[in-house]
């Protein structure tokens, strides 16, 4: 986790193993002067739970307020909560006393109440000498209260992850038994677990000898090991499930509505207070409520930040912020909470804001008393920017008049200058080609061109975005003559298209939930096929003219859910604000919901992924797995931009330019002591390895001798190339040029490679430009420039600064103890591309 | 953590059980001061139903936790990747297995995570250290399941909470008792009117198979308990009383069926075995594992010359009774095949299966000649000479002519899957039993329902 891509980076060199020792001594060199420490080792909190220090609470605070066990089997997790005079809170469940008045009515054992007869009770609760009572209400003791198969056996099973994806939740199953994936088919679940293999997996005569049983328990081999206890909460509910009689469930019997998740969303814990138990309530159709704290399944979007205990007890580890996840089946609730502790020494620095951008993140980092980096400098500024607003290094002239100059406004005007380049849209289009799986091959050769001018020039004009995404949603015609209806050729049926638009403009991944409901999120079966009967009436019919394909769509046509044989009416979240479907054509209806400005998805999506472009890390991250279960680093944050989004009329640019403006953007890699742990929230940048094409191009650029590719205008770029499989780049491909066969941005990846490693190391593309005659140096060396002309110029070129006093002295000795001064250029200029500072936008 | 007392391990021998047979006598006269009065621990009696409860799961041919297995006698008492010695007779300070399962450190004690062995249980491995660690067995290699005595079972319930599957039943030869599969039990019942006539206990959890000797004098009881311990047992009929167990083996026994001439037994398993028995010695004359998946039935030829097989991995079979050869797989089915018997003529044969039908083929050269379609998988088909039964989940009961296959009756009322049958000519009773735990008999000179009940003693429909 701590690896972070540059120093995996450095392995993967350090595998290689064939390059000199005197390189990888220059290497860690120049990660010395980038501060970039190969230090790998990293402190944990303790694992164990650390005592609670109670200290002097002003009250006490119990929820639930008041507990009825209205049945047998129903249960109560008491939290406790105590309240400090500065106004801090704690939870203090685990060391507090709690008992039953009348044991006759109720029992307590570790914070849960369990009826006995039916009467009237309370509860006293104790802690640091404060008392507070809970009554207790318990009736209807006496009736049956049989097990729900689905919600009481499957939720145990699930609760176990013996329904998970990775045992007997698997399509296949294991070792012969199948279960649905989290229990999203009972119907079917009921049957394997009851009727199959000649009924052997469950004994109703005598439960605990049920093999569904006796194998988690490893009393019978299990190849999944040991995965339940005879004390869990998940065992005695499946016993007698199965001691009932293995009844299944009514068709009309009530089902979850909703979850209760305690405390709610937004819970601070000061340190030393780290722990928090949770309370989970099921909410049911006809209206009844159970407790399921012990059935649920929890789970911490940052594992670094606090870990959940099977029974719901949060343990923070560090500081931060983090979603505790909890599932029932398939129903999905996030609370989040955010852990606080006084770092020592720590001081706000208060760098001044520039925007709205800068005051949420810093917000954000002062409350977790992280310290926001330094400025960056110039040269690094300078660098970044180029390559993050036109995927090109600065030209060394560039770079050179930007270090001179002395105007406070020099950053801001670079900024709007690059903005109005045209390398901006055709670099901003390879990122759109990415996600629109532009490539010849899925498009066809003619195209691909117009495709990949079409946007371009939507770039190039700043077109709205709610435009662009309906060019796109709802495009019909030519694939010729309308450019964006082939986005309908790359989605190529009506599943594609979901998946496609619900990755890209919603930020989900839907994939899942074709075959089942989506296992970390609120999406079901339903909602796919229901997102579906959107646009399954879209219809591709080849022309026979070239590679032409006709988009059109039928009036008529329904989806059926495959498993329920159900017509699907159309379906997106937030349903109700859908509207009136269009008679003509229903992709209509969608883009309208879509882009309507209250959308809860479509602008954060497009600003989070122009963030991440920007930052190396989306405010949520991964930027296309926008969930309940992987919450933004800084909500409010991306909030503010997606309102400013729409209120400018969905203008990219704008808000590009406003995030680039901030000094969050333009801080320093550079950590500190106060922020040194800090990958998420943005007190620093974020280094990372340049993109392949970035990489292609910057080494053309430091050689000064352009790639050419066949078929494409001279002087075109990697950076700018229509599609990958146009020029078929084996340098490319080798340094991670994405394939483009998927819409998920994670085909870029920051990785490297041993691929990569040997092309570096003595690839054929590499040599040839070192020892090309023609090259920047080589010309230089003929013109009679001297060593350190050339040195400084070498630098200023590949890395927009002048080299070190160090630096200068180390290479100029180099260069005298060569007898041959084109040879040991050509090494210098090697070790250059190989140094982390060449190769990392920083 | 296992590591903590292999400083101890000064003697780093290899405890192979002929260390512990060489100590054996000093151990002998040391213990037998302590322990008088009682009888020897026997490893076979006593040791390995512990060891099969406790032990096997996480030390066996599945799991070989720590490298260690349980699964034969030498392997017990040969050191896992501790090498620390398991047993060392009459010295329970170096028995590392006595050491463990007694151990104070939850992160040592086993069954680790899971519940303690009980006190007679660690009374029993204790005196049995203290003895000798002696094997009472011939060949120390021998698998556990092949060396243990036919195992005591429990007490069948007084009443049954629920009912359960009937998956197995037989008539008497003389059609007076229906005999059904119960839970420990075999319960007996008065084909004319329903009623409880008796219940023979000590039998195995479940009964999947019946089978009457063709002398009348034998009946043959194939259970188990799932994922366990499969058995076929051979009783009395006349008394219920054990007259041999055979097959022990660690998952259920599926079908059984005797010889025509009544002196061998094949038996299916769950442990995708086919197996025949000498029923005069208890000799295991054939084991048969060209299945890969359960054998779900077995069935003779009319002249005992061969024996064909259905199983769970959607083939029936042919094999030579003498040498176990393979005659013939049939394929056909491609699902799980659930019933198999013979063709009057021996040169065809019968298999039905979870492909919802009954197919009839050639043994010469597996080609169908044949097939009856039903409403669901089909289940064991009941073969009486001329006439046979099959049954299935879509709630039928059909009885058909051997030699036709021509369907004669079918038996309606069952609401569940009906999962056995069985047929009496003499008295021209078909019964037959359901998911549901129903039983119906019914005439079979006019198809209607003599008796029905629920093969549950005790059990009330809630």
């Amino acid at each position: 986790m701590r690896i972070s891509s540059r120093l995996r980076f450095i392995v993967c060199w350090a595998v290689g193993g064939c390059f000199s020792r005197k390189c990888f001594a220059a290497l860690l060199l120049m990660m010395a002067a980038l501060g970039i420490s190969t230090n790998l080792s990293h402190s944990h909190a303790a694992e164990t739970l650390l005592p609670i220090e109670v200290g002097q609470p002003t009250r006490l605070e119990v929820f639930p307020q008041s507990i009825q066990l209205t049945t047998a089997r129903q249960v109560a997790q008491v939290i406790v909560t105590a309240h400090y005079k500065d106004g801090r809170i704690q939870d203090v469940t685990r060391v507090s006393s709690i008992t039953s008045v009348d044991s006759k009515v109720a029992k307590v054992a570790a914070g849960i109440a369990y009826p006995v007869g039916d009467g009237e009770t309370e509860l006293v609760v104790s802690a640091a000498g404060l008392e507070s009572r809970v009554k207790v209400a318990v009736s209807s003791q006496s009736l049956p209260d049989p097990v729900s198969f689905q919600y009481g056996a499957l939720a145990g099973f699930s609760k176990q992850g013996c329904s998970a994806g990775a045992c007997h939740g698997s399509p296949s199953g294991k070792g012969g038994f199948r279960l649905s994936l989290r229990a999203f088919d009972p119907k079917l679940d009921g049957e394997t677990l009851v009727r199959e293999g000649s009924s052997r997996r469950v004994n109703s005569v005598d439960p605990d000898q049920s093999l569904v049983l006796l194998k988690p328990l490893m009393k019978v081999a299990h190849g999944g090991g040991l995965q339940i206890k005879s004390t869990d909460a998940s065992y005695h509910v499946i016993r007698d499930w199965i001691g009932e009689g293995c009844r299944l469930d009514a068709k009309d019997a009530a089902t979850c509505t909703k979850l209760e998740v305690y405390p709610p969303s937004g819970r601070v814990l000061l340190h030393p207070a780290h722990t928090q138990q949770l309370s989970v309530r099921a909410h049911f159709s006809d209206g009844s409520v159970r407790d399921v704290t012990e059935l649920a399944v929890y789970s911490s979007s940052d594992d670094e930040v606090a870990t959940i205990t099977p029974s719901g007890l949060v343990v923070g580890k560090d500081r931060g912020e983090t979603a505790v996840i909890v599932r029932f089946l398939d129903r999905i609730e996030t609370s989040f909470i955010t852990f606080v502790q006084e770092v020592e020494g720590f001081e706000w620095n208060d760098p001044p804001a520039s925007n709205y951008v800068d005051e949420l993140a810093f917000e954000k980092l002062r409350q977790l008393q992280f310290q926001p980096a330094a400025l960056s400098s110039d040269s690094e500024f300078i660098r970044r920017v180029y390559l993050d607003v036109i995927g090109l290094l600065p030209q060394p002239s560039e770079a050179e008049a930007f270090l001179a100059d002395n105007s406070p406004e020099k950053r801001k005007r670079l900024i709007d200058e690059l903005l109005e380049r045209p390398e901006y849209a055709k670099f901003w289009a390879l990122k759109w080609g990415d996600l629109l799986k532009l490539t010849s091959g899925n498009v066809g050769p003619r195209a691909v061109h117009k495709y990949a001018r079409w946007l371009e020039s939507s770039i190039a004009t700043n077109q709205r975005y709610d435009q662009f995404a309906r060019d796109l949603i709802a495009a019909r015609g030519s694939t010729l003559s309308n450019p964006p209806a082939n986005f309908y050729r790359t989605a190529a049926d009506t599943n594609e298209s979901v998946e496609i638009i619900s990755q890209v403009f919603l930020g989900s991944r839907l994939q899942c939930a074709q075959c089942h409901n989506h296992p970390f999120e609120s999406w079901t079966q339903d909602n796919y096929y229901g997102m579906a009967a959107f646009f399954n009436r879209v219809q591709r019919q080849k022309t026979g003219r070239g590679n032409e394909l006709l988009v059109w769509t039928n009036r008529t046509g329904d989806v059926i859910q495959p498993r329920t044989r159900e017509v699907m009416q159309p379906w997106v979240p937030e349903n109700e604000s859908l509207g009136k479907l269009s008679d003509h054509d229903r992709r209509e209806t969608f883009v309208n919901w879509l882009t309507r400005a209250n959308n809860p998805f479509f602008a954060k999506v497009e600003v989070n992924r122009i963030w991440a472009q920007i930052m190396g890390r989306g405010i949520v991250d991964p930027p296309d797995d926008m969930r309940s279960s992987n919450p933004p680093a800084n909500a409010k944050l991306l909030d503010a931009l997606a309102r400013d989004f729409v209120d400018s009329g969905y203008d990219r640019k704008k808000i590009l330019r406003k995030m680039l403006n901030s000094r969050t953007y333009q801080t320093s890699f550079r950590t500190n002591d106060f922020n040194r742990d800090d990958e998420k929230y943005f007190s620093h940048y974020l280094p990372r390895k340049m993109s392949a094409e970035q990489m292609l191009d910057a080494i053309c650029h430091l050689t000064d001798r352009p790639e050419t590719f066949a078929g494409l205008r001279i002087g075109t770029k990697a950076t700018q190339l229509p599609a990958p499989d146009i020029a078929n780049s084996e340098f490319l491909k080798a340094v991670g040029q994405p394939e483009r066969q998927t819409v998920c941005a994670c085909e870029r990846t920051g990785d490297s490679n041993l691929n990569m490693a040997i092309q570096f190391f003595n690839g054929g593309l590499i040599a040839g430009k070192l020892k090309d005659k023609g090259n920047r140096f080589h010309r230089m060396i003929a013109a009679g420039k001297n060593n350190e002309e050339i040195i400084r110029h070498l630098y200023l070129t590949g890395l927009s600064r002048l080299p070190t006093q160090g630096e200068l002295d180390g290479t100029l000795k180099y260069l005298q103890e060569k007898d041959d001064r084109g040879a040991a250029f050509e090494d210098i200029c090697w070790a250059m591309m190989n140094t982390i500072e060449f190769l990392f936008q920083h | 953590m296992t590591k903590k007392r292999l400083c101890f391990n000064v003697t780093c021998f290899a405890v192979l059980y002929r260390s512990v047979v060489c100590i054996t006598a000093l151990a002998v006269l040391v213990s037998a001061a302590n322990v008088g009065q009682a009888e020897p621990v026997s490893f076979r009696k006593d040791i390995v139903p512990i060891l099969m409860d406790n032990c096997l799961a996480c030390h066996g041919p599945k799991k070989a936790e720590g490298d260690y297995r349980v699964d034969s006698f030498e392997r017990t008492a040969t050191a896992g990747e501790s090498e620390l010695d398991t047993l060392t007779a009459g010295n329970l300070e170096d028995s590392e297995l006595y050491r463990r399962i007694v151990s104070d450190d939850p992160d040592e004690r086993m069954p680790l995570e899971g519940d303690p062995l009980k006190k007679e249980e660690v009374q029993l491995l204790k005196q049995w250290i203290e003895e000798g660690a002696k094997y009472d067995g011939e060949d120390p290699k021998a698998d556990l399941y092949s060396i243990m005595l036919p195992p005591a079972y429990p007490a069948a319930p007084e009443t049954y909470p629920n009912s359960m599957p009937t998956s197995a039943m037989t008539f008497t030869p003389d059609g007076a008792n229906l005999i059904v599969g119960g839970y420990h039990e075999l319960t007996v019942w008065n084909p004319t009117d329903g009623s409880l006539i008796r219940r023979i206990s000590d039998v195995g959890q479940r009964t999947y198979a019946l089978a009457v000797s063709p002398d009348g004098k034998m009946l043959a009881v194939g259970s188990g308990a799932p994922g366990r311990l499969g058995e076929a047992r051979i009783l009395s009929l006349e008394s219920g009383e054990l007259q041999r167990s055979l097959g022990m083996t660690f998952d259920v026994v599926m079908d059984l069926a005797f010889s025509p001439d009544g002196k061998r037994l094949a038996v299916g398993a769950a442990d995708n075995t086919l197996r025949v028995f000498d029923l005069e010695t208890g000799d295991e004359q054939l084991k048969i594992t060209s299945h890969s998946n359960w054998v779900t039935a077995v069935g003779w030829s009319k002249d005992g010359k061969r024996i064909a097989s259905a199983s769970r991995d959607k083939t029936a079979k042919v094999f030579n009774a003498e040498n176990g050869e393979l005659v013939i797989t049939y394929a056909g089915h491609s699902k799980p095949v659930r019933g198999v018997m013979f063709h009057p003529d021996d040169k065809q044969v019968f298999s039905s299966g979870a492909d919802n039908k009954i197919h009839r083929w050639n043994v010469s050269d597996a080609k169908k000649t044949a097939e009856v379609g039903f409403g669901g998988p089909v289940y064991k088909l009941m073969n009486y000479g001329d006439v046979f039964i099959a049954t299935s989940t879509d709630k039928s009961v059909r009885q058909f002519e051997s030699q036709s296959h021509k369907l004669i009756r079918q038996y309606n009322g069952q609401q569940d899957w009906v999962l056995s049958s069985a047929f009496h000519p003499g008295t021209k009773r078909v019964a037959a039993g359901a998911f549901d735990g129903r039983v119906i008999i019914w005439n079979a000179e006019d198809g209607k329902e003599i008796a029905s009940f629920i093969a549950a003693p005790g059990y009330s429909p809630k």
